[in-house]
């Protein structure tokens, strides 16, 4: 490594090129790092490896927007190794106005059986007895509170989409989980009942806690057995296989932002290849003095190799501490833009900071190896003769 | 006088690979921009050509869409007897009273999206100018058939012409395949409005769809509907109705943009390094021009216009780039989930001259952001230093 200092100073031998290289690689590594975290964020966590939690969802069977009678939450509930059975009703509405920034997830939940079944969520403010105790009453999350600004004892009125009645409601309870996000809000099925009978005996999705996987397993099939010939035909699958039925609804997603993210990284590639090219030809003679002081075509080699890595390192090093560093206050900027609600996801994630390491040394290698070769293969004679 | 942009052609020529790399660069951002607005695009043009002027839509008062919509059978009467509505050629007014229900479905692909399956009355077809059944027949009431768009028979198992649509007890044959010239009807299902109330259990329609005689009735109607207490029931022209479900492509189009002004940028920082590059190598040369009498001001244009050379370049080159992606390898149909109405829509890439336009100002700027630092540079180069310096 005796020769970090020559690279070194061959790398800022033309500060502005040096400068600009390496923003050029920043920007393009900050758009892989965004894109991947919402990839990742996509790909959530199974909630039954990550934190033992099997849980099921039970819905009708031609889709969510077709209700089940409540009566099977009660079947469900004497059927053995259902260690908790609650329902959930997407209420929707309207909250302030449609814009993308005051949405967020609204259901009509049972108070009594919820926190059985989501025992992984903790209540931090309020209780769950204040909760039951207000027909009117509010669980919220704790982000969902932190993006409002609420506080306990707050009013949030929503205003039916779906259900043709406008909810007045009080926020008696604040949950947080250790994982994820904290963004919902749930009320009372009562409330709802009351204010629209048309909606007593219906419900949208029935959740089942289960002791374990096989236990799991076993619950999906009796469940769907049960109600298959019935007027109702249920389809029970696991919390994940659930959450990636809303992920597949995206359409190929993953396919555009990973084609995307090729695409960038040849980007970067083209324009840090085009530097270390215009570095090696103006250094053609120099290189030639070198050669005939001794340097061999593999140490010519090394040097500009390890001059293209130092770029491409420094810009990924640089590009990855402001993707953390900026994260907070990108999210705050997007909350406002139409993609508010992925925005949200963004979290420094192990395996991006991977990735955008990996893209780096990749585009370190492969924009430095071809200067570098023909710069060590060049006969010193020619090298000589040259005019820069 | 200027130097001819002769000299400035010829500069690229000589950097072949310089010029190649930064062109190529450039040329795939401009690549990447137009391909993810031409995916906005294609979404945006579903429901910007879907609805006809004369066309109203009732739904109840605030409900997004009519996935959130409920219109009880008694009111049907009192809506389709409302002055203005044109008449069929036997007297019934061209009013449809319709069901739309999501069916979760498989796609050939892999996983799953919700379809609409809607329920029309047998003046659907006609208040839809655009629709035609492309193979086998229309759906007969009450014997549980469909009739499927070629899109989504196209992207769903089991909704060819001759399958069986099943989910428990319930059974749909298809029986018909249509095409609706590229407006939201393309991503649906359609079935008999009666049967599919009775294999639902519903009791309420979702909407019902008008054909007005004129704009003046139009107008009319969604006002005697807006003040209608008996109803609370709401009236819109359905082509604003679609309109309003645009927001769907929003967050591409932020990402295009996002993703492209981010990527010009780094592109222009390496057009940049080329222009400085080029300068730095030709400091005598430029000396020597001023020298001859080139003015500072004919210099500073000249290095500009070769870095303008040099991103459109890029620009043509990517635009190229663009529609040869979108003809080929994105000329499939593709679908997403519209949220307004929690329902696959179906669509196709779409690469319009706007978009080109667009992807070429992109490369410009790109061009201008690279050129004027270095061309500055160029302008103010010391004629004597210069001509000292030893190349």
């Amino acid at each position: 490594m005796k020769f970090l200092s020559l690279i070194l100073k061959n790398v800022f031998r033309k500060k502005t090129r040096t400068i600009l290289t390496i923003g050029s690689i920043i920007l393009p590594l900050l758009v892989i790092c965004i894109m991947g975290s919402f990839l990742k964020a996509l790909d959530a966590p199974d909630p039954a490896e990550t934190k033992g939690m099997f849980r099921i969802v039970t819905r009708h069977k031609v889709g969510l927007t077709s209700d089940l009678p409540l009566s099977y939450a009660q079947r469900i509930r004497q059927l053995n190794g259902a260690l908790g059975v609650t329902t959930f009703d997407w209420f929707g509405g309207v909250y302030i106005d449609n814009s993308a920034r005051n949405f967020f997830a609204r259901f009509a939940v049972e108070p009594e059986t919820f926190l059985q079944v989501f025992d992984d969520a903790r209540v931090t403010r309020g209780s769950i007895e204040d909760w039951m105790s207000d027909r009117a009453g509010a669980l919220a999350g704790e982000d969902l509170m932190k993006k409002f600004g609420w506080k306990l004892g707050d009013q949030v009125v929503l205003v039916g989409d779906i259900y043709p009645v406008t909810l007045q409601l009080t926020i008696k309870a604040v949950y947080g989980v250790s994982y994820g996000g904290s963004d919902g809000l749930f009320f009372n099925r009562k409330y709802l009942e009351e204010a629209l009978p048309s909606f007593e005996g219906t419900v949208g999705t029935i959740w089942i806690k289960c002791a374990d996987a096989d236990a799991a397993n076993r619950l999906s099939n009796e469940i769907d057995q049960m109600f298959d010939n019935s007027p109702y035909p249920t389809k029970t699958e696991s919390e994940k296989a659930f959450q990636m039925g809303f992920v597949s609804m995206l359409g190929n997603v993953k396919l555009l932002l990973t084609s995307l993210g090729v695409i960038i990284v040849l980007v970067i590639v083209l324009i840090a290849a085009n530097t270390m090219a215009l570095s090696a030809r103006e250094r053609v003679r120099e290189i030639a003095v070198l050669r005939t002081l001794g340097y061999t075509r593999k140490m010519i080699l090394m040097l500009i190799l390890g001059e293209s890595l130092i770029l491409a390192l420094t810009g990924g090093f640089l590009g990855l501490a402001i993707f953390i560093m900026g994260l907070k206050p990108l999210k705050i900027s997007l909350m406002n833009t139409p993609i508010s609600g992925f925005a949200s996801a963004i979290m420094p994630f192990p395996e991006v900071i991977l990735v955008g390491f990996g893209v780096s040394l990749f585009v370190g290698i492969l924009s430095g190896i071809g200067p570098a070769i023909r710069a060590s293969q060049r006969p010193i004679t020619e090298g000589l003769r040259h005019m820069g | 006088m200027g130097i001819p942009v002769k000299y400035n052609i010829r500069n690229l020529i000589v950097r072949k690979i310089t010029t190649g790399l930064t062109v190529l660069g450039i040329a795939l951002v401009v690549a990447v921009f137009l391909c993810v607005m031409s995916l906005a695009e294609g979404l945006t043009r579903v429901f910007q050509s879907s609805g006809s002027e004369r066309n109203v839509i009732v739904i109840r008062q605030n409900s997004q869409s009519e996935i959130q919509s409920g219109i009880y059978r008694d009111q049907v009467p009192l809506v389709i007897t409302l002055a203005g509505i044109e008449h069929d050629t036997d007297g019934t007014p061209l009013a449809s009273p319709e069901l739309v229900v999501g069916l979760n479905l498989e796609k050939i692909e892999g996983g799953t999206s919700n379809v609409t399956l809607r329920g029309v009355s047998e003046k659907g077809a006609l208040l839809r100018p655009k629709f035609e059944l492309v193979e086998g027949r229309m759906f007969t009431p009450g014997l549980s058939e469909v009739i499927v768009s070629r899109g989504i028979s196209k992207r769903f198992k089991n909704c060819g012409l001759g399958d069986t649509i099943r989910f428990g007890s319930y059974k749909w044959n298809v029986v018909g395949v249509f095409d609706a010239g590229g407006t939201a009807p393309d991503s649906e299902i359609w079935t008999d409005v009666e049967g599919a109330l009775s294999d639902f259990k519903r009791s309420a329609y979702s909407s019902v769809l008008l054909r007005t005689a004129d704009i003046i009735s139009r107008k009319e109607i969604i006002k005697a509907l807006a003040f209608d207490p008996r109803l609370s029931l709401e009236g819109k022209s359905e082509r604003v109705y679609y309109e309003e479900q645009t927001a769907t492509a929003e967050p591409i189009k932020f990402l295009g943009f996002f993703i492209g002004v981010i990527m010009a940028i780094g592109a222009s920082f390496g057009a940049m390094n080329t222009m400085y590059a080029t300068v730095s190598a030709r400091t005598q040369e430029i000396a020597t021009l001023r020298v001859l009498g080139f003015s500072r001001i004919a210099i500073l244009s000249s290095f500009v216009i070769e870095a303008l050379c040099l991103a459109l370049l890029g620009g043509v080159l990517g635009c190229l780039f663009g529609i040869l992606a979108v003809n080929f390898a994105l000329s499939g149909i593709t679908g997403t989930t519209n949220f307004s109405t929690f329902s696959e829509v179906v669509f196709a890439f779409r690469l319009t001259p706007k978009l080109l336009i667009m992807g070429i100002v992109f490369s410009f700027f790109t061009g201008l952001l690279g050129g004027i630092l270095p061309a500055s540079r160029a302008a103010f180069t010391k004629i004597t230093l210069a001509l000292r310096q030893a190349g």
